[in-house]
């Protein structure tokens, strides 16, 4: 039986080969779209799932609270979080953690930039890391051992064959600005691509290394920690969290009264689970939502490709209702025609599945390339996912079949085999419903591409306020040196500015200060930035009103030369958002302003308004210009922007190359470009820009496709028709005219549906940008005459065939 | 085999009420070889459909070896078909993407009957009715006489004890009509109940009784004088 079901669909699907076609190719780019972007989401929400009890693992991530500042959450935690949890709860069955210290390696005489592990007791058995080499017993009872990753070691050692070999061998890193030497103990498996915590370069935690190091301490101060807890399998891990707060404040020390205010701070601890770091932690970047965007648009291109077979297959239900009939008149039950048919689109389905199958195989190197990741598909690793993916084809094929198949079993024989015209006698409206629908997708999902698309277009365009071009960014430019290393900078042709700051555009400023406005009342907030006197320059960032800063002294309000003490007044800057929160009409009125600035809440100086600078794009550039205000502070300037020469590029970072090696011999420079950096702003949105017009012309083609077909159908039903209209006195034109016109109607009446959600979607998913496109009409319109054109070009070899008949082979036709 | 007491067929749409039968008493005894002919729209092709179970009569009785079937469900009617009731059809209603022995043994494939089983008997009933030898052609190469010979195949293979033939040479010349007609005589003289519709008084002289039918009605049955 199945057999003779296999050989009647075969033979069927071969009959009709354009059918056959339109309908699997339809399937198959909708179902690759569709594993190609849930690849994607899968991998995304499966990062760390590979670590042994993985559901099991959480990391504990602190957020420093501030009286005034914003909330600065952080992955990290305060050394004493590891004895509290271990004394608090029983449920926490081991605890790991280690400090995270990007540095410089130097391996013979070649210096890498490399994050360095500096793990904790407990590590190798907490995380279970896998050595190819080496004892991971032993690897780090010696302080002076090292494991390093596979990848590392065929790195540094360019000619290794065994990774045996490698161990012994000695590489230096830079700790606390000490060479200091390692002796590779161990060669660890290379970390899995999807974890957030890639351990390249483990070394033994040594205190001593960090004896007077600023950010570290071993108490509540600092956050050093990448703290990690496993849990017992059954343990409330929700509850453990709401008892955080009681117990940090038994354990932390009250605020001393001499301490520095302005780092009196608190502390809220989180228990992130292991595999939500990647998306949720405090670390993240992800962004979740349009994860969710993206597998939207998976299942709606998916629909468009169900709806697709559905018409097709029901369009061609005339052509097999005779052989239904005579089935029935045999003897065949509605359960057996439904079995048959149903049986027909799964097999279908899965043709077309496997046809998709190919298309991700071969464009998964392209998308990886374009999503930066690693995505591929491994039926033996994971067997679930072939598991989903036979299940998605059952789904596709039952879904996609069950119309005509309900169709068929209800259909009456003698209405068929006593009626020789071949009618067509349900499912017209029908199909004009699904053609209807799957157009509203498309015609949806084009708006809202075209919109997305303009928007990222304009975003990119805004003005920064500043000058990006031929910027380097130098980060961790020390205090003692700033002046010299900058002077030596100057001295070469091809630097024409330098200025210093705490913090560098599109990176936000952490520090917020309050600051009496000029009509009294609650003070105001604005965004703070430590800066030289030499950064409005660099930057190109004009004046509103008043002057600029410089280095007289009552320009400065903390002096390196004054051992970190706040001067009681200081001249400041502000930006014209600045001046309109203090309450000044203009600029102008602003400069000579005197009023008290609150570093926190204990700490103030008297500032005084001397320039007014105009607003320029510091935070990320979805967000409005904030108001700020600008302060010579000599201890916080470590990051150096330098203005080059366009022309001698690489000669201008030749000369920084040089200098940074002269002052800072035993680190490996780091530079960025700041149209790099303003570009990366929109790295995300364009990303998903052009995911999304890929996808949309993707469903537009499946829409086309389902179009093409379906108007191939209805014109050889309506020959008859037509050759009678030809008789009557119609001329071609007027029979292009009406059939044109009756493929528009679908098409008119999708417009009418999308629009409204397009436009919905589009005002909420806007309200994201501080800079904003309008939503106007005519974009719209334009998707709109697009979608209609790509309509008329889809059905139009068909209509001007038809119209062309001799009216006599109309007729003739039944 | 069968009697119709009172059946009435009554179609009905919005506006308008058709009565196709009206009041029909029918009785065919087993092996019987009944004509039934009348005008177009006489309600020949309903009476059909309602015998062989494709319709249901609106009221009225219609006992098939001794059941009264007028209120059986789909499924029931279905399943006494299935084993008792063959159809011939004036376009054949062959399946065109089938072989000429796939179309045959289709009408063994609902009947749980093992392959090596239904092969046999779908090679016997093609020597039968002389097809053999197109076996493995697809209905298009065939010309319309042989086509229905298939069709007439498909209909017996089942053994069924009834056939109910539609104008079964209405599409065919009159040789190939002929040639139809003797296969059906030669079933009949071989035990099977044959019901046939026609407008060929000639075709109809095969039979030995003729029903005429006229708006819904009988209006005569003529027996034929035994030869």
């Amino acid at each position: 039986m199945i057999r003779h079901y296999l050989k009647i669909a075969g033979r069927a699907m071969a009959r009709n080969k354009l059918f056959s076609f339109l309908n699997m190719a339809g399937l198959a780019i909708g179902l690759a779209a569709f594993i190609l972007i849930t690849l994607f989401v899968h991998n995304e929400f499966s990062w760390d799932d590979h670590w042994q009890r993985s559901e099991d693992i959480y990391r504990v991530e602190g957020t420093i609270t501030f009286p005034v500042r914003e909330d600065r959450p952080t992955p990290n935690a305060p050394g004493p979080v590891k004895d509290l949890l271990e004394q608090s709860f029983s449920g926490v069955e081991a605890i790991a953690r280690h400090i995270v210290y990007p540095t410089t390696v130097k391996v013979g005489e070649t210096l890498y930039a490399q994050q360095v592990i500096h793990a904790d007791n407990g590590f190798m058995d907490f995380w279970n890391v896998p050595l190819l080499a080496g004892d991971s017993g032993q690897a780090l009872s010696d302080p002076s051992g090292v494991i390093i990753s596979e990848r590392l070691a065929r790195t540094y050692f360019t000619n290794t064959v065994a990774l045996t070999d490698v161990l012994g061998s000695t590489i230096s890193v830079n700790i606390q600005g000490q060479m200091k030497m390692f002796r590779i103990t161990g060669v660890a498996k290379n970390p899995a691509d999807t974890t957030h915590a890639p351990m390249d370069m483990i070394v033994r935690f040594n205190r001593q290394n960090f004896d007077g190091a600023r950010w570290f301490s071993d108490g509540w101060r600092s956050n050093p920690w990448k703290t990690y807890i496993r849990v017992a399998p059954d343990v409330d891990v929700a509850a453990m969290e709401a008892e955080l707060p009681k117990l940090l404040e038994a354990a932390m020390p009250p605020a001393a009264a001499d301490q520095d205010p302005a780092r009196r701070r608190g502390l809220v601890l989180d228990l992130r689970a292991v595999g939500d770091i990647h998306l949720y932690g405090n670390d993240s970047s992800a962004d979740v939502s349009s994860l969710y965007g993206m597998l939207a648009i998976a299942f709606l291109i998916l629909l468009i490709a169900v709806i697709n077979f559905l018409n097709l297959s029901m369009a061609r239900v005339a052509y097999r209702s005779r052989e239904v009939a005579v089935r029935k008149v045999v003897g065949a039950g509605n359960t057996q025609i439904m079995q048959q048919f149903l049986g027909e689109s799964v097999l279908f389905a899965f043709v077309s599945l496997l046809l998709a199958l190919v298309m991700v195989e071969v464009s998964l190197p392209y998308y990886n390339a374009f999503l930066n990741a690693v995505i591929e598909i491994d039926f033996l690793a994971e067997p679930l996912v072939l598991v989903l993916i036979l299940l998605l084809g059952l789904g596709v094929g039952l879904s996609a079949g069950s119309f005509h198949a309900l169709y068929f079993a209800y259909l009456k024989p003698g209405e068929v085999l006593y009626n020789n015209s071949s009618d067509n006698p349900g499912g017209s409206f029908f199909r004009k419903v699904l053609v209807v629908g799957q157009f509203t997708i498309a015609i949806a999902l084009m708006t809202v591409a075209v919109f997305v698309n303009r928007q990222i277009e304009y975003a990119s365009r805004v003005d920064l306020g500043f000058d990006d071009q031929n910027l380097l960014v130098v980060s961790g430019v020390t205090a003692d040196v700033s002046d010299t290393f900058k002077q030596t900078l100057l001295s070469s042709p091809f630097i024409s500015a330098v200025g210093r700051s705490s913090d560098v555009p599109t990176e936000g400023s952490e520090d917020r200060l309050q600051i009496l406005p000029n009509a009294g009342g609650e003070k105001v907030t604005l965004d703070g930035l430590p800066i030289g006197p030499d950064f409005f320059s660099v930057y190109n960032i004009p004046l509103a009103a008043g002057r600029y800063l410089t280095n007289a002294e009552p320009d400065i309000l903390r002096s390196r030369l004054e051992e970190g003490e706040y001067r009681g007044a200081a001249n400041i800057l502000i930006n014209a958002a600045g001046a309109k929160v203090l309450g000044f009409d203009t600029p102008e009125a602003a400069v000579g302003y005197v009023g008290q600035v609150n570093l926190s809440t204990s700490l103030a100086f008297e500032g005084r308004i001397v320039g007014i600078v105009q607003d320029f794009h510091f935070d990320s550039l979805r967000s409005a210009i904030r108001p700020g205000v600008y302060y010579v502070d000599q201890m916080r300037i470590p990051d150096m922007t330098l203005r080059i020469d366009s022309k001698n590029r690489d000669a201008a970072i030749s000369v920084l190359e040089e200098a940074w090696r002269e002052f800072f011999p035993s680190d490996l420079l780091a530079y960025r470009e700041m149209t790099q950096m303003v570009e990366d702003q929109y790295q995300l949105d364009m990303r998903l820009g052009t995911m999304l017009t890929g996808f949309t012309i993707l469903a537009f083609v499946i829409s086309c496709l389902g179009l093409y077909g379906l108007a191939a159908f209805m014109i050889e039903r309506r020959t008859r028709e037509i050759g009678i209209r030809k008789v009557l006195g119609a001329a071609v034109p007027d029979i292009m005219g009406l059939l044109l016109w009756q493929f528009s109607k679908p098409i008119l009446i999708a417009i009418l549906i999308a629009g409204p959600f397009a436009f919905l979607f589009l005002q909420d998913w806007l309200q994201a940008f501080a800079y904003r496109i309008d939503l106007t009409l005519l974009p719209f319109i334009g998707v709109c005459s697009a979608t209609l054109m790509i309509g008329w070009v889809t059905v139009f070899g068909h209509v001007l065939a038809v119209s062309r008949k001799p009216p006599i082979t109309a007729i003739r036709y039944e | 085999m069968l009697k119709l007491h009172n059946l009435s067929k009554v179609y009905r749409s919005d506006e308008v009420e058709t009565v196709a039968l009206n009041s029909i008493n029918i009785e065919i005894e087993q092996g019987e070889f009944v004509a039934i002919m009348g005008p177009s729209g006489c309600g020949k092709s309903t009476l059909l459909n309602i015998v062989g179970m494709l319709d249901s009569p609106s009221s009225g009785e219609y006992i098939f070896m001794d059941e009264d079937v007028a209120g059986y469900s789909e499924a029931q009617l279905s399943e006494i078909r299935k084993h008792n009731i063959g159809f011939i059809f004036q376009s054949f209603n062959l399946i065109d993407e089938l072989t000429v022995e796939e179309n045959i043994e289709l009408a063994l494939l609902y009947h749980n009957i093992p392959a090596s089983e239904r092969k046999a008997r779908v090679a016997k009933v093609m020597d039968k009715v002389g097809i053999a030898h197109r076996a493995s052609h697809m209905p298009s190469q065939l010309s319309g006489g042989q086509q229905q010979r298939v069709a007439v195949a498909r209909a017996v293979v089942g053994d069924q004890a009834m056939i109910l033939a539609d104008e079964p040479t209405g599409n065919l010349d009159s040789a190939h009509g002929q040639e139809v007609m003797e296969m059906l005589q030669s079933l009949n003289e071989e035990g099977t109940t044959i019901v046939m519709v026609t407008h060929s008084p000639a075709h109809a002289d095969y039979a030995r009784r003729t029903i005429n039918l006229f708006d819904g009605h009988v209006v005569t049955e003529n027996l034929r004088a035994a030869e």
